[in-house]
């Protein structure tokens, strides 16, 4: 799985938990001050994550990551490391 | 001259800057969320639901709306202006988001958002950096970490925080550090039908302090009382200094504060006597009070206070009569009011007069008077109005139990009909819960205070004399006295950091023209006797070293030499006995001066505060200060009355004055050092702490001298 689909699933996931556009989701988009996250939806976030790609987050690091694109970075290096 | 620190405003350009926090015209909510029961929702619905008068925005991405209001994605997507934005997003984003205020031109910001400051070190980095933004942009900030700010104005009406109501319209305003205190206040004053002008809860104060919001309810003509709660000072000589200017004048409001962290620390720790005793609480307890800043212990003395400033009249006097319809109640609060400071009124002739003619022959028609069990209200009016007419009553407390034939609500509509007549404060207690309820209700719906107990009545009365004595004590500007400060300066500026020698300690007094005596540092025993022998006898010896703190412990100090020999022979068992108890000890030598003769011993001490800059003490000095902590505190320097206030503040001033046939001291000489002592650590900032003990007080014809001095440089 390249960085890519990777990018495009993390996107598809952001969309469905936080219920909002495509459109408006960036690599550098921040989930709370750009996509509205509440802190409950965090928490949903690394859930669905971790059921998408089938790995394993650790929950107090995958809580730090505050962008799409840090998401993406942090489940690519995750997926390395769990060979998913 | 004295150096005052002069406080920053922190206030931005225009007459009445905070207006953009409490009277906007346009509000944004930046982070507001669609769940109920979160803080950034309810603060939204909040400011919808108490009827607020401007234009609310909700910023919320990727929302198209929030209670059917539309949602912005950005505070830069609003078109129109805004006055204010409420900030409720996590900690992580608030700088941008303050940012983004800065570049849309808001001008105020409340930030409720917490973990800044108060999670720690990497917190308060956060909050300075929310300094600089609010600096760059010229916004006045209130919090962060804070419940928010209420503005109960008909105008404006503003519920900008998450207190679960919106409080009734009053004349109070309270400020308050804690957020969590402010939920509970506001709670308790509902259930008191306690009203407010404004409520701010001010959090970590990175931008508004309690300084600036003192000064803009100074001007709110909706406000007459301010109560303010205070956890931490971080610019105490601001404050008072702010308060002076609210306390008295022709625009006057009473300031009550309660300040926790009543606990001293590091006392303990602290090398010099006035280090041991002045913890930050004892010197908040005195310069509030200097400041005209009525100090309660409690939520519910500052209520009870703040209810009887709101709605009554000041008092003429400290003189109090009361009514009551049952003896023991009667006693108590006769009691209580005695011995919080207030003084039983003396009726006149006439009044007694006009008593036993309106009350039956078993009423007591002295002060308390007692209209006996069974008085309805014809004897309430009667004794209400008799005592309000006597001259020497200031003030009236009435008291009720319930008893079968009270006719509650009829005598609490008497009591509010005479006393419409009257220009003197009132206080009431029905005493009881479900019975006097509608009688209470009466009182109240006319701004008559009411206490549950009598004694509260009293303890209020108690703080409203407190603001009255302090508007009518003289203020007197700080004048400098003439003094030699460039010669203190060449002693000290030569100097580390660290005790003085004696010797330097005593020339630095000299310089600020207090009372030293002539002296000289010996380093051998004959230097010492040639030197007594020009003096005079007796003389004494002290051992000079910067080690030794205390002399007497080590037996550094030798008494009331009689001749040569005697001071001989006091060298040689001094310098004997400090190389056995402290062989290390570097020695400087051993001061020689003439012995001075018995008087009253106390202490001047100063020393600098964190918070207040340089603070004095004063108190009954010697070995056992801390014993008797009989200290007064002032901030530096001082003018007259107050050197004359703290002289006559200790407890043991009747001794000063010369009780029981002894000679009393020159309270003058000794008002005058302490004004010397004052204008010296005010001057001399290098002066951490300093101790004058004892000075010992002769009557006035022989004066004051210094017997030990110790002064410790930064």
């Amino acid at each position: 799985m390249d960085r890519q689909q990777i990018e495009q699933r993390v996107v598809k996931v952001v969309c469905y938990v936080l219920n909002v556009d495509p459109d408006l989701v960036e690599p550098e988009s921040n989930f709370v001050f750009d996509l509205g996250a509440e802190s409950t939806q965090s928490v949903a976030l690394v859930a669905a994550f971790e059921q998408e790609f089938g790995i394993e987050m650790e929950q107090e690091a995958a809580l730090a990551v505050d962008t799409v694109g840090a998401a993406t970075e942090f489940i690519e290096k995750a997926c390395r490391e769990q060979g998913v | 001259m004295p150096r005052l620190t002069k406080y920053s405003t922190d206030e931005g350009p225009g007459e009445y800057p905070r207006d953009r926090i409490f009277r906007p015209k346009s509000i944004a909510v930046m982070g507001v969320t669609p769940t109920p029961g979160t803080v950034p929702h309810d603060i939204f619905h909040n400011i919808l639901s108490s009827g607020y008068t401007g234009v609310l925005y909700p910023v919320a991405p990727g929302k198209q709306s929030i209670s059917t209001v539309r949602a912005y994605r950005y505070l830069t997507d609003i078109e129109d202006d805004l006055d204010l934005a409420v900030i409720v997003f996590p900690a992580a984003v608030c700088e941008r988001a303050l940012r983004m205020c800065g570049e849309k031109g808001v001008k105020g910001v409340i930030m409720i958002s917490a973990g800044f400051r108060e999670v720690g070190p990497e917190g308060a980095k956060r909050e300075q950096r929310i300094r600089d933004i609010c600096k760059d942009y010229d916004i006045s900030l209130v919090g962060p970490n804070c419940l928010g700010v209420i503005n109960t104005d008909p105008e404006i009406r503003l519920n900008a925080s998450f207190a679960r109501k919106m409080p009734a319209e009053g004349r109070i305003a309270f400020l308050s550090q804690s957020g969590a205190l402010c939920t509970a206040v506001l709670d308790y004053a509902r259930a008191k039908n306690i009203g407010f002008s404004k409520f701010v809860s001010f959090g970590n104060k990175a931008g508004v302090t309690e300084i600036g919001l003192l000064d803009y309810l100074h001007k709110d003509d909706k406000t007459d009382v301010i109560l303010l709660y205070l956890e931490e000072l971080r610019d105490g000589r601001g404050l008072i200094e702010e308060a002076k200017k609210i306390t008295r004048g022709p625009n006057a409001k009473p300031i009550l504060a309660i300040k926790s962290g009543r606990t001293p620390q590091g006392a303990d720790a602290a090398s010099s006597h006035t280090g041991s005793l002045a913890g930050e609480d004892a010197i908040c307890e005195a310069v509030f009070r200097e400041a005209g800043i009525v100090r309660v212990g409690s939520i519910e003395e500052l209520f009870n206070t703040a209810l009887l400033l709101a709605n009554q009249p000041m008092p003429g006097g400290d003189h109090v009569a009361i009514i009551t319809n049952a003896g023991g109640p009667g006693v108590m609060a006769t009691d209580a009011a005695v011995s919080i400071g207030l003084e039983m009124a003396r009726f006149a002739p006439a009044t007694t007069e006009r008593l036993r003619a309106a009350l039956p022959a078993a009423a007591n028609v002295n002060n308390p008077v007692d209209v006996i069990g069974d008085a309805r209200t014809d004897r309430y009016e009667a004794a209400l109005e008799t005592v309000l007419a006597d001259p020497d009553v200031h003030q009236a407390i009435v008291i009720l139990t319930p008893q079968s034939m009270t006719d509650i609500d009829a005598i609490a509509r008497g009591i509010v009909r005479v006393h419409a007549g009257s220009d003197k404060p009132l206080a009431c207690s029905f005493m009881g819960a479900s019975d006097v309820q509608s009688g209470i209700d009466i009182l109240q719906a006319a701004h008559i205070p009411h206490y549950i107990l009598p004694e509260w009545a009293c303890a209020a009365m108690a703080g409203v004399q407190r603001t009255c004595r302090w508007r009518e004590t003289p203020l007197v500007p700080f004048q400098p006295l003439p003094v030699d400060e460039s010669a203190a300066r060449t002693v000290i500026d030569a100097e580390p950091s660290g005790y003085l020698r004696e010797d330097q300690a005593l020339a630095v007094l000299a310089a600020y023209g207090l009372p030293t005596l002539p002296h000289r540092l010996c380093h051998d025993a004959p230097e010492a006797v040639a030197f007594a022998d020009e003096l005079g006898y007796p003389v004494v010896l002290r051992l000079v070293s910067r080690q030794i703190g205390h002399k007497s412990e080590l037996k550094g100090v030798a008494l009331d030499l009689p001749d040569a020999d005697a001071v001989a022979a006091a060298y040689e068992a001094m310098m004997a006995n400090i190389g056995k108890v402290m062989p290390g000890a570097e020695i400087c030598g051993v001061l020689v001066r003439p012995m001075i003769p018995a008087g009253h011993e106390v202490i001047l001490g100063a020393k600098r505060n964190p918070a207040f800059g340089p603070t004095l003490m004063f108190g009954i000095g010697g070995v056992f200060v801390e014993v008797f902590r009989d200290v007064t505190f002032a901030l530096a320097p001082i003018d007259a009355g107050t050197a004359s206030r703290m002289v006559c503040g200790i407890r043991s001033i009747d001794l000063l004055r010369g009780a029981r046939g002894m000679e009393a001291a020159d309270l003058a000489g000794i008002e005058l050092c302490l004004r010397r002592v004052g204008q010296l650590v005010a001057d001399i900032e290098r002066i951490a702490e300093l101790d004058v003990n004892p000075l010992i007080a002769g009557p006035p014809e022989r004066g004051c001298a210094v017997a030990d001095v110790r002064i410790r440089l930064e």
